[in-house]
């Protein structure tokens, strides 16, 4: 029970950071909300499935981005801030404080998906709708914690490593292009696809497309196969990246380096 | 359950080196042993203070024993538990302040803070909200608890720092230079504060480059220098050190660092100490010959324009700058 | 470091704009298009930098103050630091070019070398004025970078990058017009196919113009910035 009131008090403070301070959340967001204009503007004035791909494409690319940089920066800001050996003494493990930064990145890039779905209404006069809200909403929730676990994997390795910066910059342009979000992966050269489907939100997307849209092929599998997917990396997710932290306490003990990157 | 153990904390030979990488295009690695193998003992309900310059090995050593830092050999004992295999029953029952005005997030309240940490040291729900109220009451934030901490003064921000060390109810508490930064009133506070947790039964090792302040606060001093631990004593044994010599003041207008050579080089000297920025420069000789010593100092410094030239009793200043010197 | 990120960043974000394309609209797909224009795009990676160089804190602490404090025309040394971020830019858009042809077919059999090279370079030159500008917008708000990243990607949006300017919806064309790459990929895209710098330089005038008045734009505000800062005595503020 200490470690879901870690979870917890972690997931809160980072979601109070935010409400601090909203707009800080933009440049974390700006290139989703660029690139769904701009698919909304090649897809033209269509409604149904085209559309729906731009705007739930753009809030999944949200999600997405506002996760790689919570988490991957999650303790970085501790370490700016000077909190992280305090952070760091307490008795909770840092991979549950992580995690509950991870899910709070997670669920405020629902706050991209929710500008983008305005502006796309609003301003493009897009028109949606979804077929079945209650399979959508479940499809969602896995597909965040997924996100959030994942950023827990993000998190540790750029804990390891001195380019977190680096790492997190350079991994945002390829997930958005490999993850399935704006447009099938079926479209990308061949030996691409084991990476974009070791990406649990892959799945998520596509059971997220067959919730909405009774019409939707998607990649074939089905929605509870997808869902089953995204469960699935998710467990591994939290495996590897409990792992990791343990690799990580141990080193920032014996190398006092968490101070310094 | 457990015995309770004889010793609040138990330093056994712990030993530290890091490794720094050097250069830009060769890196070389170089070991530094920041702390060369101390041993010592802290008693319970007593308050400790480990004095030394910076880069003595104060906080090196504070963090071995907070189970930040993995010690490279020896060990410790906190509460009965060892630093590098208890770490989490340790964690639990310490609370630790690290100076400074870091260590806060300053775009939430302070009662957030509170909470935060309370949740991060697994405080009971139940007890949370009353131990906050009572911390905060306590450090005096009570009007401002729900204000965001940029927006308190230097001293509210150390006594939040306070209030966080105490929100897991620790019975030993570590302190890193805990009034570094603070204006006169705010320090002065700080240390009442801390006199009143040793008042209330709890345990305090305690940091510091204040001779006055360990000489004020504390039972006993580690005088750490360079990693190795130079005397060991209460504040009047550690004077005692020091009884034979005479300090001779000296407030003088400009004297210079080859003055200063001349003066060491003398051998009745055993240290001299000075503060020659601004107008009013104030020098400190150390020596066993007593207010005879004068004239010689006057004429060596010949070259100055001298003030005021006094003798004084030897404090824990002198006794710490003849150990560590 | 940031090397590795400014030759991977438009790689992909070029793969991104094609595939969608292409899932749009799979039989009509102007890859060229496209292509040319995120080779142009990515000019906005080192006109960012040149934001930075005016708007980054360090330069608070440091080398503003005292440099507000000096006689000297502060803005020209500016601009002398951004020349490097101009070199940037010509680089990144090499790199882009080189992505766009080898990796995603673009037809460069035609090219006009020359022209094209002309295009770059003032495309460079007139978007690292226009950084500077922005630049100088940035210090009156403490959310500069928030301004850097937005400009980092709208240009993909409102400069021709990724489908004509007339596509997109009327109110927001004139600002499309003020950005000196929105004529850089119209000149970028004829030079490919063909056209010669006699043709181009009615473009390339254009362009170059909107780069002047970002220049202008941007020292009037710098000097304004300056003014302001002396009366009210504080720079703390920004």
């Amino acid at each position: 029970m200490a470690e879901l009131q870690t979870l917890w008090g972690s997931f809160r403070m980072s979601m109070l950071s935010f409400f601090a301070d909203p707009q800080w959340i933009i440049p974390n967001i700006i290139a989703p909300f660029v690139f769904t204009a701009v698919a909304l503007i090649f897809f033209g004035n269509v409604s149904g499935s085209l559309a729906l791909y731009a705007v739930l494409g753009g809030g999944m690319m949200g999600m997405w981005g506002n996760t790689l940089y919570g988490s991957g920066f999650a303790l970085a800001f501790d370490r700016w801030n000077g909190t992280i050996e305090y952070v760091l003494a307490t008795p909770s493990r840092l991979v549950w404080i992580v995690a509950g930064r991870s899910a709070s990145s997670a669920f405020l890039g629902l706050v991209n998906a929710l500008a983008i779905l305005v502006v796309a209404v609003l301003g493009y006069g897009t028109q949606l709708g979804i077929a079945n809200p209650l399979l959508f909403l479940l499809a969602l929730m896995l597909t965040l914690t997924s996100l959030s676990a994942l950023g827990i994997v993000f998190c540790s390795s750029f804990l390891l490593t001195r380019s977190a910066q680096v790492l997190t910059n350079g991994l945002e342009m390829p997930i958005y292009v490999a993850s399935g979000s704006m447009f099938p992966i079926a479209l990308l050269p061949f030996w691409t696809h084991p990476l974009s489907l070791s990406l649990g939100p892959t799945w998520g997307i596509d059971a997220m497309r067959y919730a909405a849209d009774a019409t939707y092929a998607g990649m074939g599998f089905g929605y509870w196969t997808d869902l089953l997917m995204v469960l699935f990396s998710t467990i591994v997710y939290l495996a590897i990246g409990f792992w990791l932290f343990i690799i990580v306490e141990n080193k920032a003990r014996r190398d006092a380096t968490l101070e310094e990157y | 359950m457990p015995e309770k153990p004889e010793k609040a904390i138990v330093l056994s030979d712990l030993r530290r080196v890091y490794h720094v990488s050097k250069g830009v295009f060769r890196k070389k690695r170089e070991a530094v042993e920041a702390v060369k193998g101390i041993s010592f003992n802290v008693d319970f309900g007593e308050l400790f203070g480990l004095l030394g310059p910076n880069g003595a090995g104060k906080t090196t050593t504070i963090k071995m024993l907070t189970t930040l830092l993995t010690p490279t050999s020896g060990t410790a004992k906190v509460l009965g538990f060892d630093i590098v295999k208890n770490v989490m029953e340790i964690r639990r029952r310490i609370g630790i302040i690290f100076g400074g005005e870091r260590g806060l997030y300053y775009r939430v309240s302070g009662r957030e803070n509170l909470r935060y940490f309370a949740d991060l040291y697994g405080v009971s729900l139940s007890k949370r909200e009353k131990r906050i109220s009572d911390l905060l009451d306590m450090v005096g934030l009570a009007d401002r608890a729900d204000d965001r901490v940029e927006s308190y003064s230097r001293g509210m921000k150390q006594r939040l720092h306070i209030a966080k060390g105490l929100i897991n109810d620790p019975e030993l508490m570590f302190m890193d230079e805990p009034t570094i930064g603070l204006d006169p009133e705010a320090a002065r506070e700080t240390r009442a504060m801390i006199k009143g947790l040793v008042e209330k039964g709890k345990t305090i090792l305690l940091t510091t480059h204040y001779m006055f302040e360990a000489d004020e606060l504390c039972q006993r001093i580690a005088v750490i220098s360079n990693g190795k631990i130079v005397a060991l004593d209460s504040p009047s044994a550690l004077k005692h050190f020091v009884k034979d010599i005479t300090v001779i003041e000296v407030e003088a207008f400009g004297v210079a660092e080859k003055d200063l050579a001349i003066l060491r080089g003398q051998p009745e000297v055993t240290n001299v100490s000075a503060d020659l920025e601004g107008e009013r420069q104030t020098i400190r000789i150390q020596t066993p010959r007593g207010s005879e010593f004068i004239p010689t100092v006057t004429q060596l410094l010949s070259r100055a324009r001298i003030m005021d030239v006094r003798t004084k009793e030897p404090t824990l200043e002198d006794a710490y700058l003849k150990l560590v010197a | 470091m940031w090397l590795t990120q400014l030759l991977a960043l438009p790689l992909f974000q070029m793969a991104f704009f094609v595939y969608l394309a292409r899932f749009v609209s799979p039989t009509v797909t102007n890859v060229t298009f496209i292509a040319v224009g995120n080779a142009l795009q990515v000019a906005s990676f080192s006109s960012i930098f040149a934001v930075c160089n005016i708007t980054s804190e360090e330069k608070w602490q440091g080398t503003l103050i005292p440099l507000i404090a000096t006689p000297a025309n502060r803005f020209p040394l500016f601009l002398g630091r951004a020349s490097f971020q101009i070199l940037n830019g010509i680089a990144t858009i090499a790199v882009g070019f080189f992505y766009a042809n080898y990796i995603f077919g673009v037809d460069m059999s035609r090219t006009d070398f020359a022209a094209l090279t002309i295009v770059i370079l003032i495309t460079s030159l007139t978007m690292t004025g226009f950084g500077l500008m922005l630049g100088s917008v940035g210090l009156f708000m403490r959310t500069a970078m928030i301004i850097a990243n937005i400009f980092l990607f709208i240009g993909l949006l409102v400069c021709g990058v990724n489908f004509p300017v007339t596509d997109l919806p009327v109110w927001l064309q004139p600002v499309s017009y003020a950005i000196p790459m929105t004529y850089g990929t119209l000149a970028a895209r004829a030079a490919v196919n063909g056209a010669g710098i006699v043709e181009l330089t009615p473009v390339l005038l254009q362009e170059a113009g909107a780069g002047v008045a970002s220049i202008l734009a941007g020292y009037v505000l710098f000097v304004g910035f300056e003014l302001l800062a002396r009366r009210r005595g504080t720079l703390e503020e920004y």
